[in-house]
């Protein structure tokens, strides 16, 4: 075997091992997900402080989601904001936590496929959520997360509120047994 | 060019599946959801008929000409199924997802260049430069479909887009012999040779084989019909979609408001 010959073995067997990797490790992914039953999603939500969240995105949106008028907007000082929310990694949580209300909604899709109008909503939201909290890090890289973090922070957890509210209004409108835990979670 | 019963076995066997699985795409209502792949299947059946009387009737130099112009015809198909799966899974709500575009243009283009830079790679024991292009060509091809199928899946599991029912049984189907026909095209640039060489012929019949199984896994996955889901009652309904629409307008209030 000559050495040219060698290489192009070589590189075809890295690129066949290296594709069946990346196929079989995002195949269990999608299985797994997709397989999920209701008590592994909702374990997989993580604690967050509800009232905290609320109050944050309250002084945005009102109790209904419709956003305050803008004299009364965003009054919560910076300070205020930081505690509330828990800084850049409570942030990450929330991050997290919308990953885990997008199955939740693909949870009643497997019933409803009418659902996917909700469930294509919340995606497209929670990449929107991702994209604030992207903005604070490479702003938290550049020394500038202090000044960034009242506007995107609180921007981040109003779409994040009004994706609780969405996957809440799912489940209510389904009159889905699960509620009453959802509910309690969020 | 002689052929074995072997030969002649998985050509039959070749042509009663595709007969099989377009009879399943027609009587079960599947070619208007895929019309491409239902068009990739056609022309496999096609393709044996042609071969077939070419084989008998033409020449050496009119095979090798008819069947190069139908691999390439086979292989544009294919890329259509790609991207008739890829309109299947990225856009939910019969628009493209937003998010997903770029990424996509991104994965085409890096499946593109590896592809290519495996192909320039190979270099091939041909005598002729046609030969040598035809043995690139063929691996350019495989590499590019196995890489695109597994982006597709890649990007659908990350951007948590379900890949499921029909779409997913031609995908997976088309994926898995896509990564065999790699193989399959590694050993022909290695090892060359003419069509009537031992190893051509080892190689043809692992590939026919693998298409069979292939073709087989699709007739039984296409046949049962997919998951229809419960409807929502009117009420339901209406809930869901006067908050989607309240939540919808307030989130985009909220977003002018970022702007600013």
């Amino acid at each position: 075997m000559n050495t040219h010959n060698l290489y192009f073995v070589a590189a075809m067997g890295i690129f066949l091992v290296v594709l069946i990797a990346i196929a079989g490790y995002y195949y269990s992914r999608g299985l797994r997900s997709s397989q999920a039953g209701w008590d592994e999603l909702l374990a997989k939500l993580a604690r967050i402080d509800r009232d905290n969240i609320a109050q944050v995105a309250l002084d945005l949106v009102d109790e209904s989601g419709r956003p305050r008028q803008s004299e009364d907007a965003a009054n919560l000082e910076p300070r205020q904001l930081w505690r509330l929310v828990g800084g850049l990694e409570g942030l990450e949580l929330l991050e997290a936590n919308s990953e885990v209300l997008i199955d939740m909604a693909f949870y009643v899709q497997q019933w409803y496929p009418e659902a996917i109008v909700i469930a294509e909503r919340l995606r497209l939201d929670a990449r929107e959520l991702k994209w604030h909290v992207n903005r604070l890090k490479g702003a938290a890289q550049k020394g500038n997360l202090q000044v960034s973090f009242p506007f995107y922070a609180q921007h981040a957890v109003a779409t994040y509120y009004l994706m609780t509210r969405r996957v809440l209004g799912l489940y209510e409108a389904g009159n889905f047994s699960m509620l009453a835990e959802l509910q309690k979670a969020l | 060019m002689h052929l074995t019963d072997l030969d002649l076995l998985f050509w039959a066997a070749g042509f009663l599946a595709h007969l099989g699985l377009l009879f399943v795409l027609w009587y079960r209502r599947r070619a208007a959801a895929f019309p491409l792949f239902t068009a990739l299947i056609t022309l496999g059946s096609a393709q044996t008929i042609i071969l077939y009387f070419v084989f008998h009737y033409g020449t050496k130099r009119s095979y090798f000409y008819t069947y190069w112009s139908l691999t390439m015809i086979d292989t544009m198909l294919q890329l259509g199924v790609v991207y008739e799966i890829s309109s299947r899974v990225f856009r939910p709500l019969d628009v493209w997802a937003q998010d997903v575009r770029s990424s996509f243009v991104w994965l085409m283009g890096l499946s593109v260049s590896v592809a290519l830079g495996l192909s320039l790679l190979a270099s091939p024991p041909a005598h002729t430069w046609m030969h040598a292009f035809t043995y690139k060509g063929n691996l350019f091809a495989a590499a590019l479909m196995s890489e695109l199928l597994v982006a597709m899946l890649a990007l659908a599991v990350s951007v948590r887009l379900p890949w499921r029912g029909h779409t997913a049984a031609v995908a997976k189907g088309l994926g898995a012999y896509s990564l065999v026909t790699v193989l399959i095209e590694t050993g022909h640039s290695y090892f060359g040779g003419s069509r009537e060489s031992p190893i051509f012929v080892f190689f043809s019949h692992v590939r026919m084989a693998a298409y069979l199984c292939c073709v087989s896994y699709w007739i039984i996955a296409l046949w049962p019909d997919e998951w229809a889901g419960r409807t929502m009652t009117r009420e339901m309904r209406e809930k869901l979609f006067t908050l989607h629409a309240r939540l919808e307008y307030d989130l985009n209030h909220l977003r002018s408001r970022n702007k600013l």
